[in-house]
């Protein structure tokens, strides 16, 4: 009885964390955090891209502004927009240089902006890749990622070919004797993104996933970028039709997936990953099924997270939150 | 699709595409009205107020308007936290954090659960004395009067207040927040009525209407008003700022004006300057306002019934010697100047709207100070279990069920109720560490701290954070020692203090316990708080 408490020798251990959103810092950290936790395997579950272009125009020879957080800065030396671009990347926003004519086009040009997001965006993927590559390399660690809900599908390809990062995306991978299937897709959302869609279509989706897998329930991971409906992990805050948070913040309600919960409930697997909602980090159980959000503070550079020690049994019992 | 962007507001500015989470302002008022239901004027307020007697010398208003100021700076501290850290789950993790992972944890579960079981009789107590015992007194009820001011109707009062907050968490934030926004309209509709009853009508209205009522309602024969003021009589102090036995009712009045910070680890996200702004307006508008309004509200007492007289009375109650035995509610006392009791049983709802949307107070922060040590594993899996509804029934069992038993004791137990003295002290030992860790956030955690919206904000050349933050701690620092120190406030009692020693070794037991557990299950839970290197 008492030894039930104690451990029994995991066969992997797992770091999951998710929703980095372009943040330069919090990439970094992951790329550290197989190390650092003894992980053996380390996933990133999706929404990797940036949310935000940051201008820093240039006013005349080595005179810059910016405007990060509403403050307002400005710079006289090349040290200092480096300084200030590493921390617009901590954020998980994307600097650029500019000067004064092309912001004007880029504020009257939608068709520019986006070529400049998708710019910005492929390409700090483009980089982090190599940066996985050559972290990784020497190392025993294995390395998943799948995109979210708000990553645009050329993602997909430059992760597929990087070295030491596997893409997880709408397959089943497998790792020792545990077999995962992922998919950043989520139910509909208020800012419609790229990989969202009905429930119905979702559970369709789904079912096509979960169909190939061959391995046992326990051990079996959904990694799944949408919790499911009503677990707690999907509390979020409650919007007005025009995006703004209702009662301060207070009113919070579940805006999870109907078809992840339903998935889970049949397959029930031993584990279920999910983040897309960062401020419901917490864990669950749905059956037998441990389903874990760790959130993200990507903006803070904080890289939350799981750690998960795998052993094929009926239930996963040690895990726990982190903040690295 | 989400390939749309939108411009910035100007030049300089930046470029946004449509992602998840992306959300416009959150509405200030909103805020506001949470931390104006914290800082309950008339539930804590009106309450704390009537032991001003105590401190005779002190001036009550200047007090007010001291304290509210100064507690600003708590007001900046959290605002600093939450920009900082957002919706990182308040006092619990800001401490673990930055201080670590034990003294957050016994900080805060000791401010923010052990100690609000023992709060669920003294939300009781102002259950009775604002709400069943006037209500009932207005409806002829004397049996239910005389129920609820005896021990067994304070354990039943206990009892609801336990069973309605554990009812309004259970409903979920959505309908929690409703239900405030309700009862803040309705308890403001009240504050009207009863401040315009106080100023069109004279200190001459009030007697003849007290004395009739006090006839009427209480069978206190002849001139109670007198009688009041003869058995309470005290020497008073409006308007003299006698600065230092003022001083000395601050530790007395923050049982009202120390909580502007209570829903701060429910407040929206904070994107920049202009948001860390709100927060601040949110809080300390709320303190502001609400001391503005305390100190309308004394003014308007010491027209209509006399200031010697609301001293008296509080003085008369408290010494057990007035013609009334009842606690004298001011809102009651208001209510006397209509001759209806209809109006008057209005006029008491109305004002007893103030407590119902801020009963569940009691436990709703407490919840989330359970989930969010669960979810460290410093706490087992299951006490962050939800039902299907997400009503987070473990959590709410740990509060809920030790508070029966103490509010037993406080109900019938000899001494006991002695022991909860020092539950403000507990609460503000657990600020003091949250604002200890904001005052050293900068060098604790710089990378966080540098990457917010507040790294800019300096005080001669000190990070903001730090100035409010030590400024705060030196408050709290003043009350503790007071209380500590001072025979004045009644919490300097031994037993008190030993119990209240217990809890806080409880805590560091719970702590040592489950991180050696996790450590033997191969779960350090170091793990929770290390810093992961970047390079």
């Amino acid at each position: 009885m008492l030894s039930k408490l104690f451990s029994r020798e995991p066969d992997t251990r797992v770091f999951f964390a998710t929703d980095i959103h372009g943040s330069e810092t919090c990439w970094r950290k992951f790329l550290n955090s197989g190390k650092h936790y003894e992980a053996n395997i380390m996933i990133l579950g999706g929404d990797m891209t940036g949310k935000a272009l940051v201008p820093i125009v240039e006013e005349g020879p080595g005179r810059w502004h910016a405007t990060l957080l509403e403050n307002r800065r400005e710079f006289e030396s090349e040290d200092e927009v480096e300084e200030f671009e590493d921390s617009v990347k901590r954020r998980g926003y994307y600097p650029f240089r500019t000067d004064p004519d092309e912001m004007g086009e880029l504020e009257s040009d939608e068709e520019m902006r986006n070529e400049l997001f998708y710019k910005e965006m492929l390409g700090t993927i483009e980089r982090w890749m190599r940066m996985a590559d050559e972290k990784l390399e020497g190392t025993d660690i294995e390395c998943f990622v799948s995109p979210g809900n708000d990553d645009q599908f050329e993602v997909d390809e430059i992760i597929a070919n990087a070295k030491r990062v596997r893409l997880a995306e709408g397959k089943v991978v497998e790792f020792g004797d545990f077999q995962m299937v992922s998919t950043g897709w989520s139910n509909r959302t208020p800012w419609d993104t790229y990989r969202e869609e009905d429930e119905e279509d979702l559970a369709v989706r789904l079912k096509k996933m979960t169909d190939q897998v061959t391995a046992p329930p326990e051990r079996t991971i959904y990694n799944f970028h949408c919790p499911p409906y009503g677990s707690g992990l999907d509390d979020a805050p409650e919007l007005t039709e025009d995006l703004r948070p209702k009662h301060g913040g207070r009113s919070i309600v579940p805006v999870g997936s109907t078809a992840v919960r339903d998935a889970i409930k049949e397959g029930q697997p031993a584990l279920a990953l999910h983040g897309h909602i960062h401020e419901a980090k917490g864990n669950t159980r749905i059956g037998r099924t441990l389903c874990i959000n760790p959130g993200s503070s990507y903006e803070q550079g904080q890289l939350l997270g799981a750690v998960v020690n795998l052993d094929g049994g009926k239930k996963v019992k040690r895990f726990v939150l982190t903040s690295g | 699709m989400a390939s749309n962007t939108t411009a910035g507001s100007g030049a300089g500015d930046l470029f946004q595409r449509k992602a998840t989470g992306l959300l416009r302002g959150w509405s200030v008022l909103d805020g506001f009205i949470y931390a104006a239901f914290a800082i309950n004027l008339m539930t804590l307020g009106l309450w704390i107020f009537s032991f001003a007697p105590f401190i005779p010398e002190g001036s009550l208003i200047y007090a007010i308007i001291l304290s509210g100021l100064y507690l600003v700076f708590q007001a900046v501290t959290y605002a600093s936290l939450i920009a900082v850290m957002p919706r990182a789950g308040g006092d619990y993790v800001w401490m673990s954090r930055v201080l670590g992972g034990g003294i957050g944890f016994v900080l805060a579960v000791t401010g923010w659960w052990f100690i609000l079981w023992h709060w669920v009789p003294i939300y009781a107590n102002i259950l009775n004395v604002e709400v069943l015992v006037p209500l009932a007194t207005i409806l002829r009820f004397d049996g239910v009067a005389n129920f609820f001011g005896a021990p067994g109707g304070m354990f039943t009062a206990s009892m609801a207040v336990a069973i309605l907050a554990s009812i309004l968490i259970s409903l979920g934030m959505r309908t929690y927040a409703r239900i405030q926004k309700f009862c803040f309209y309705g308890g403001v509709i009240g504050l009207v009525i009863m401040f315009s009853l106080l100023l069109f009508n004279s200190n001459a209205d009030f007697v003849g209407a007290f004395n009739s009522h006090a006839q009427e309602l209480y069978g206190a024969g002849g001139n109670a008003y007198q009688q009041t003021l003869d058995a309470g009589s005290i020497e008073t102090n409006l308007g003299a700022l006698a600065f230092g036995p003022t001083l000395l009712l601050i530790p007395m009045i923050v049982f009202f004006n120390l909580w502007s910070n209570w829903g701060a680890t429910l407040y929206g996200e904070v994107r920049g300057a202009s948001d860390f702004r709100k927060n601040i307006y949110a809080m300390g508008g709320a303190l502001i306002v609400t001391s503005a309004v305390a100190v309308i509200m004394l003014l308007l007492f010491a027209k209509t019934f006399g200031w010697d007289f609301y001293y008296a009375a509080s003085n008369a109650y408290w010494s057990g010697n007035g013609p009334i035995s009842a606690w004298p509610y001011p809102g009651l006392f208001a209510a006397f100047l209509f001759d209806s009791a209809i109006l008057q049983f209005i006029l008491l709802a109305l004002l007893a709207l103030w407590f119902f949307g801020w009963v569940g107070s009691v436990f709703l922060s407490s919840t989330r100070v359970v989930f969010a040590t669960a979810f460290d594993r410093v706490l087992p899996e299951w006490v962050s279990k939800t039902s299907r509804n997400g009503v987070p029934y473990y959590a709410l069992a740990l509060m809920l069920i030790p508070s029966i038993p103490i509010s037993y004791l406080y109900a019938f137990g000899e001494n006991f109720a002695t022991y909860t003295l020092d539950a403000t002290l507990v609460i503000a030992t657990t600020f003091l560490g949250s604002a200890i860790a904001a005052a050293v956030l900068p060098w604790r955690k710089p990378e966080i701290y540098n990457a917010s919206p507040i790294a800019r904000y300096n005080v001669l050349g000190i990070p903001l954070v730090t100035v409010a933050a030590s400024l705060f701690s030196l408050f709290l620092v003043f009350c503790l020692f007071k209380w500590l120190t001072d025979d004045t406030y009644g919490i300097n009692n031994g037993q008190s203090l030993i119990y209240m020693a217990i809890l806080y070794g409880v805590a560091v037991a719970v702590y040592v316990i489950f991180r050696l557990l996790r450590r033997a299950q191969g779960m350090d839970l170091n793990m929770v708080y290390d810093e992961i290197p970047e390079e």
